[in-house]
């Protein structure tokens, strides 16, 4: 199954990403949006966890992209595997991941495009035949 | 694509009522021409300008300038002022990540003669001393301390570093340093953002452009401005950079939550807003201000690498070189303007999202030298065509929250520029109309091809026609730094 493809916006990024399951599409469009950071694998000799929440899994995409980007920006953190655990809590959707990647000085190296953050706009996750899709904007 | 309804009003404004969706709370109104249009309903751009007509507290439209493109959340060339007495909202969708990206317009004493043979020389000086790029770093390295100072100060601090004068300042919307930044209320991951990239151009659409004054419409106002036909200029397009992108996402998120506090209903979740009152608004209006502070000192430090460059090329100062600041704009911004509404005086909270203010003659606002001329309106176009200096009018205080439109916006996407265009071809067809480039990544520079945008000469044609801003002088590109 393809991951993710590139659908057209006038002026930022927009892709529509495929998952067997929530996880899974989790994990798709992380390596989705640091395909377009940096083309060069990276090594996953650091591992960082991440735990966020938020009122829908909507929402809690956009947070999680996020999360990687600016601990990319901030901290040199460059991801690369995902082990990705979701669950609800009441009315709170929770997202408790294990990251696996490297430290990565992007002023440095040279990153392929810089992504501002992934955006709610349009975003919606839907249930697929084959597990779950979801459309999302990066602003560049 | 658009399908919705579109009336036209006159030959300059169309509108869409707000019997299109319930809950739109006024009608949109687009700036446009009937040569624009067809681009303008290509995308979604003005079904997000309905979107904004459901925001609490918006005032009399939701509006768009000509340059509308299709954005997240506001459009493109969005505005909307809402009024806080009347339960009105503020949206960190509105201002965008790159919070007062902005423009300035410096000009020279030089000629088109005198930069003949060495305008290569001065592109590769400004390449080589001006940091741009994917992620680039510049050479200010600031403390934690010292990078809140920058909050608070904004070009001020700059200027105290001896990278400007006092008259850059006044030359500065809000003499660049808005008041009322709170840099508590910016977070440790965006501080450590801003520390790496303070006096950077960044990549995207922004860039510094040596310009030269192709022609003059208003002969008395560009005198005024010590502006001239052969005139040579630079004009330099940057914002907040990683700083300003975090806090954007840091205030979205915290706000992703109000929607459900205060009962507030909007169809897309990136016009994640909070009552202008509120804790939440209070803390994203003091950190909004803080990265637009930031911005200014960027744009501030790129003046100072900008002059630096001019000078060791010509062997003169830059004082010498009549190296003055036009004007600063901000273009990604909310601020709390006077306007009168229904015959009463109400201080509102204008977004700006790829919107430029436009004040007109006589506002309290600008500068001594520029209250009879009303306030300069920068409008960058693409590197291949043209660019714009324009002037506010009264007719845009009372029409658009005096906003004019920001550029000349994008009508094709970034994938389409790659798939149809490539670097050789492009650079081919710059050098050939005598504009040397350079540029860090190839792919962006393809991406910011002059065919992906709109001839700027539409656009603000519109905005001349619609008495928004006045057109003064057109400039034509002769050196292009992109990131």
């Amino acid at each position: 199954m393809k991951k993710y493809e590139i659908l057209d916006h006038t002026a930022d990024i927009r892709i529509k990403v495929y998952g067997k399951n929530l996880e899974n599409l989790f994990a798709s469009c992380a390596s989705a949006l640091f395909d377009f950071l940096v083309k060069c694998p990276p090594k996953k000799n650091i591992k960082k966890e991440i735990y966020l929440e938020a009122e829908n899994y909507e929402d809690l995409l956009v947070f999680w992209l996020n999360e990687l980007i600016s601990s990319f920006y901030a901290y040199h953190f460059l991801p690369g595997q995902y082990k990705i655990k979701l669950s609800d809590s009441g009315n709170k959707k929770i997202l408790n991941a294990v990251v696996a990647g490297t430290d990565f000085n992007p002023y440095d190296n040279k990153i392929d495009k810089e992504i501002k953050a992934a955006t709610y706009h349009g975003l919606k996750i839907e249930q697929t035949d084959n597990g779950y899709a979801a459309e999302i904007i990066f602003d560049v | 694509m658009y399908e919705g309804p579109l009336e036209k009003i006159n030959d300059s404004t169309y509108r869409i009522p707000k019997s299109y969706k319930p809950g739109m709370r006024v009608d949109g109104i687009i700036y446009a021409s009937e040569k624009l249009l067809p681009d303008i309903k290509k995308d979604k751009a003005p079904e997000q300008v309905a979107n904004v007509a459901f925001l609490p507290g918006i005032v009399n439209y939701s509006l768009a300038m000509p340059d509308i493109h299709w954005g997240y959340g506001f459009c493109i060339g969005g505005v909307a002022a809402t009024d806080p007495e009347n339960g009105g909202v503020i949206s960190p969708g509105g201002v965008g990540y790159d919070i007062n990206c902005g423009i300035r317009l410096i000009k020279t004493n030089l000629t088109l003669d005198d930069t003949k043979n060495k305008l290569e020389k001065i592109v590769n000086a400004l390449y080589q001393n001006v940091p741009s790029g994917v992620g680039s770093t510049g050479e200010i390295k600031v403390s934690v301390t010292e990078e809140k100072r920058i909050l608070l100060n904004g070009a001020r601090w700059a200027v105290q570093q001896g990278m400007g004068t006092q008259a850059d300042l006044e030359s500065c919307e809000e003499n660049g340093a808005i008041e009322g930044a709170d840099p508590d209320s910016v977070s440790p991951r965006a501080l450590e953002r801003g520390k790496q990239q303070a006096g950077t151009l960044g990549s995207g659409n922004h860039f510094l452009e040596i310009q030269v004054i192709e022609e003059i419409f208003d002969e008395i106002t560009a005198a005024t401005f010590g502006l001239f036909k052969n005139q040579i200029c630079a004009m330099i397009h940057s914002g907040s950079r990683g700083l300003g992108f975090q806090v954007c996402d840091d205030h979205l998120r915290a706000m992703a939550g109000c929607l459900s506090k205060y009962g507030i209903d909007v169809p897309d979740r990136q016009l994640a807003c909070a009552p202008v009152n509120s804790p939440e608004a209070a803390s994203y209006i003091g950190a909004m201000r803080a990265a637009a502070n930031y911005a200014w000192a960027n744009r501030q430090v790129l003046t100072h690498l900008t002059r630096e460059s001019f000078e060791k090329v010509f062997s003169r100062s830059w004082q010498n070189l009549g190296m003055d600041l036009i004007y600063d704009v901000a273009h990604n911004i909310a601020k709390f303007e006077e306007y009168v509404i229904n015959g009463k005086k109400k201080t509102l909270c204008v977004h700006r999202k790829g919107a430029t203010r436009a004040f007109g003659p006589g506002n309290q606002a600008l500068p001594r030298k520029y209250q009879t001329t009303g306030q300069p309106v920068i409008i960058p176009g693409d590197m291949g065509r043209a660019s714009y200096l324009l002037v506010g009018t009264e007719k845009a205080e009372q029409e658009t929250f005096a906003s004019a439109c920001h550029g000349a916006g994008r009508i094709s996407s970034r994938s389409q520029a790659l798939r149809e265009l490539d670097y050789g071809t492009l650079m081919q067809e710059l050098k050939s109309k005598g504009i040397e480039v350079r540029s860090a990544g190839k792919k962006t520079l393809v991406e910011e091809a002059p065919s992906v945008y709109k001839n700027v000469n539409d656009v603000v044609d519109v905005i001349d026609a619609a008495g928004i801003a006045r057109k003064i002088c057109r400039m034509r590109p002769l050196g292009v730094i992109k990131g």
